[in-house]
């Protein structure tokens, strides 16, 4: 199962029981691609992503959801209804020869499903268990029915995250949540975290663990200085368009480039940065006067007229270049700026060929293979992470994991008929 | 170097990290290995070109002295439960003891432009020799290998280029909103963290060390979803699409005006159950029969004027009101909170005790963002090993000199008087 990629045989041998709804398969993918040997439970009909689109085909059939192979990467998927009154032997033998179990879900279906995890718990006292829902298995809100979307607005990511207010100080746009899953992304890196120092804890103990995650607490840990602005401060950020949420309106980072693409340019007012923008300036044929005795002047006497005067220049070094001319030559000069890229457009970026961010992953209804971000680091030469497969097909791998843990070929042909698997 | 010990192992006893990292991305990584019981020891140095930015950074806890270096409550928040001391890296007898501390230690976190080290002759290279075992992880903007190696990076630099900035805002021709924080340093944290759990569990099975090259910007990538594939598919580049869902027909589906100012819900409808009990709510208006929103794909292909009613119909209600009643008829609904409402206002941060009280040893004791799971058994605690909040600048350096390297109380004096230390 494991590569030969570093990070991806920290955890060879590993033998994960992933149960519950599409929440959790962020961990899941993640562990995967750490070398675990993760075992998608994902029922008769599927996973819930593998409802969710995008898909391969028109068809939206299940097994063409960029959702779902997307956050199963290299796992196995057995389609084991856990909650099947005849699963309860098939989970437990499953999980004598498993070091983990992950359940995500609403907290009344996951709390049901953990008496018997604790039943197995018990009789593999070596066993790591961990719960993922919306808020942990107590309090107030438990029960609550919550998605991506309203994880992001309880949590506080929303909050801090939108456009600049009318010049009267009243928003007229919405907060915004950033797309893409980004709360159970946050909770699946904690949920990686959790189950990777319980695995160590087991090392030195020999004991297993029972983690109980919140969701909710998780994005809550991810607003950065929103939480220490209130608290030491009483004070609340506002949204801006495009840069950090504050407590006092600050100036536009974001600028618009030559060829229409955005540029995120932020300035310091550092010497440094006042030296090097107007080399930069120069070099674009650009007059400028920021070298001028007036300037230091108007600097000295009116710093804000000073940064708006400065602001106006990098508008227009910005707007006199394509936005990626503006990024290369911004960083060749030290400066932190960046274009705003569309995700797609660091694949062909030979920094991240040459790192092996990317792994094709084979689509055979396409009869191409697919880019797939598999790793964040290297090991000063090759990528860290990577898998050794695509995602599964429902039920892929049923037979052979189902034999593993001893059962026949009679006994999953009846649990087939009783309509467990 | 006084401990407050605890009765129970943690998962990273006996590991000692030196922590040279600065900022939020670094320290973040090092705070959750500091949360499972690793000794982390940041080393800091006060001048302009080597202090941690962050200690200087508002808000400030009030009273005491305005210009101390010990007052942030951001550093507080983001450093709490490490050690600190001071020493000069730019001093050759200050590199000579930070490999002494290397030699003593089992993990060293980075975050330096990512040619720092080497300029010092303090690369992987060099300090495997004096420790085999040693596990360095190296984060930067881009990545050290690759052709991006001389760029340097903050958190917004790598979101603009990950293509996060572009994916979160109201569709073209607005601009994007970006994130109003940096919240690819906290990701950058977290797989920081996860990569060295998971590289010591791979050390303590099989003694090796290893260097990790960790890329900001490669975390933006994983945390990219399904963007980049459906791009490679369609040939289009990745759109923006407000809060509304684009993997499935859930509409509506985004952050509602409610009574106040700037107070806004989430709603999230996933299907005609939900629908349904959405309107009856509402006073089942006669819009929400509109045979147009009979069915999902009719609701989402009309989200323009669904949005546009939905706003009419929430705009007088008070938005916790509204949440708890739309939440008692099973549909995902959730107050769009700012940090005054989870510090004030959230009953089920409070009911899991989210918020952790920690001393502090200039400010006293301030409310902390916790850990977001509980263990059974592991004492996951983010006070750390001395449970308290961040060091103050070179708290611990007598007792960390004197015990751990052995330097007599005059030779801590000299080299305090020769600026080493």
């Amino acid at each position: 199962m494991s590569t030969q990629a570093l990070l991806s045989s920290a955890l060879a041998g590993i033998v994960i029981l992933e149960c519950g709804d599409e929440r959790g398969e962020f961990a899941g993918v993640l562990l995967a691609g750490l070398g675990a040997d993760v075992i998608r439970l994902e029922g008769k009909h599927g996973s819930n992503s593998r409802r969710l689109g995008p898909f391969t085909t028109p068809d939206h059939d299940p097994e063409h959801s960029l959702c779902f192979s997307r956050y199963n990467l290299g796992k196995k998927s057995v389609s084991l209804d856990v909650d099947h009154p005849a699963a309860g032997e098939v989970l437990g033998r499953l999980a004598a020869r498993a070091d983990v179990i992950i359940d995500s879900g609403e907290a009344d279906a996951v709390a049901r499903r953990l008496e018997r995890y604790r039943e197995m718990q018990r009789a593999n006292p070596r066993l790591i268990i961990c719960t993922f829902t919306p808020f942990g298995l107590d309090g107030p809100y438990r029960d609550l029915k919550m998605t991506d979307l309203t994880h992001l607005a309880l949590g506080g990511v929303m909050a801090s995250c939108g456009y600049d207010p009318r010049p009267d100080g009243i928003y007229d746009t919405p907060p915004i949540a950033p797309e893409m899953w980004q709360a159970y992304h946050i909770a699946g890196e904690y949920a990686v975290i959790s189950i990777t120092a319980a695995l160590n804890f087991r090392e030195l103990t020999g004991e297993g663990d029972c983690i109980d995650l919140s969701i909710h607490e998780a994005v809550s840990t991810c607003t950065e200085v929103a939480i220490p602005t209130y608290i030491y401060g009483g004070a609340v950020v506002r949204r801006q368009t495009g840069r950090h949420a504050a407590e006092n309106r600050t100036r536009p980072w974001l600028r618009r480039a030559r060829d229409g693409r955005y540029v995120k340019a932020f300035l310091f007012w550092s010497g440094h940065e006042a030296r090097v923008i107007g080399e930069m300036l120069t070099e674009a044929g650009i007059e400028h006067d920021l070298n001028s005795e007036e300037y230091r002047e108007l600097r000295r006497r009116s710093p804000s007229e000073a940064h708006d005067h400065f602001s106006a220049m990098v508008d227009k070094l910005v707007a006199s270049l394509t936005a990626e001319e503006v990024y290369h030559r911004a960083q060749a000069k030290g400066l932190l700026w960046a274009s705003v890229r569309y995700p797609e457009e660091n694949i062909d970026d030979p920094h991240f060929q040459d790192r092996g961010t990317f792994q094709p992953i084979d689509h055979p209804e396409l009869d191409r293979s697919l880019n797939y971000t598999v790793s964040v680091a290297t090991d000063g030469k090759n990528r860290a992470m990577e898998f050794a497969h695509g995602a599964p097909h429902l039920g892929e791998h049923t037979q052979e994991v189902l034999s593993q843990a001893g059962f026949s070929a009679a006994e999953i042909a009846a649990l087939a008929a009783h309509g467990a698997v | 170097m006084a401990s407050a010990e605890t009765a129970r192992p943690r998962p990273l006893d006996g590991e000692r990290v030196v922590d040279l990292t600065k900022i939020v991305a670094g320290p973040n990584a090092t705070r959750m290995l500091a949360t499972m019981g690793a000794e982390v020891i940041r080393v800091e140095w006060n001048d302009d070109r080597a202090l941690d930015l962050l200690r200087a950074i508002r808000p400030l806890a009030p009273g005491g002295d305005p210009h101390s270096l010990n007052r942030s409550g951001l550093f507080n928040n983001i450093n709490t439960g490490k050690y600190g001391i001071t020493l000069n890296m730019n001093h050759p007898q200050g590199r000579d003891l930070f490999k002494r501390l290397v030699e003593k230690a089992s993990v060293l976190c980075e975050n330096y432009s990512p040619r720092q080290m080497e300029r010092w002759e303090l690369g992987y290279d060099v300090l495997s020799k004096i420790n085999p075992r040693l596990i360095y992880l190296q984060i930067s903007g881009m990545g050290k290998s690759g052709t991006y190696d001389a760029y340097v990076s903050v958190g917004p630099t790598a979101q603009a280029l990950s293509g996060l900035t572009h994916m979160s805002g109201l569709p073209e021709p607005m601009p994007p909103a970006g994130w109003g924080y940096s919240y690819l340093d906290h990701s950058t944290g977290y797989y920081g963290a996860i990569a060295v759990l998971a590289a010591i569990l791979r050390r303590r099975r099989t003694g090796l060390g290893c260097y990790i090259d960790l890329s900001q910007t490669e975390t933006g990538l994983m945390v990219s979803g399904t963007a980049a594939l459906q791009a490679q598919l369609t040939g289009h580049h990745t759109a923006r699409h407000g809060n509304r869902m684009q993997a499935a027909d859930w509409a509506p589906h985004g952050a509602y005006p409610c009574r106040g100012t700037d107070e806004w819900i989430a709603i999230a409808v996933q299907n005609d159950a939900q629908w349904a009990a959405l309107a009856a709510e509402l006073g089942a208006p006669e819009w929400t029969r509109d045979s147009r929103f009979a069915s999902a794909a009719g609701r989402k292909a009309n989200e323009d004027d669904l949005d546009r009613l939905m706003a009419e119909a929430t705009k007088d209600a008070e938005r916790y009101d509204l949440m708890n009643r739309l939440q008692r008829r099973g549909v995902p609904a959730a107050a769009v909170q700012k940090a005054d409402d989870r510090c004030e206002r959230d009953p089920q941060l409070k009911s899991r005790g989210y918020f952790v009280p920690l001393p502090q040893s200039e400010m006293g004791t301030w409310n902390i963002e916790g850990f977001p799971a509980k263990f059974a058994k592991i004492p996951v605690d983010v006070g750390g090993p001395p449970h308290r909040g961040a060091p103050m600048l070179g708290e611990d350096s007598d007792a960390i000199y004197r015990e751990l390297l052995g330097l007599s109380p005059e030779e801590i004096a000299t080299m305090r008087e020769e600026l080493v230390i």
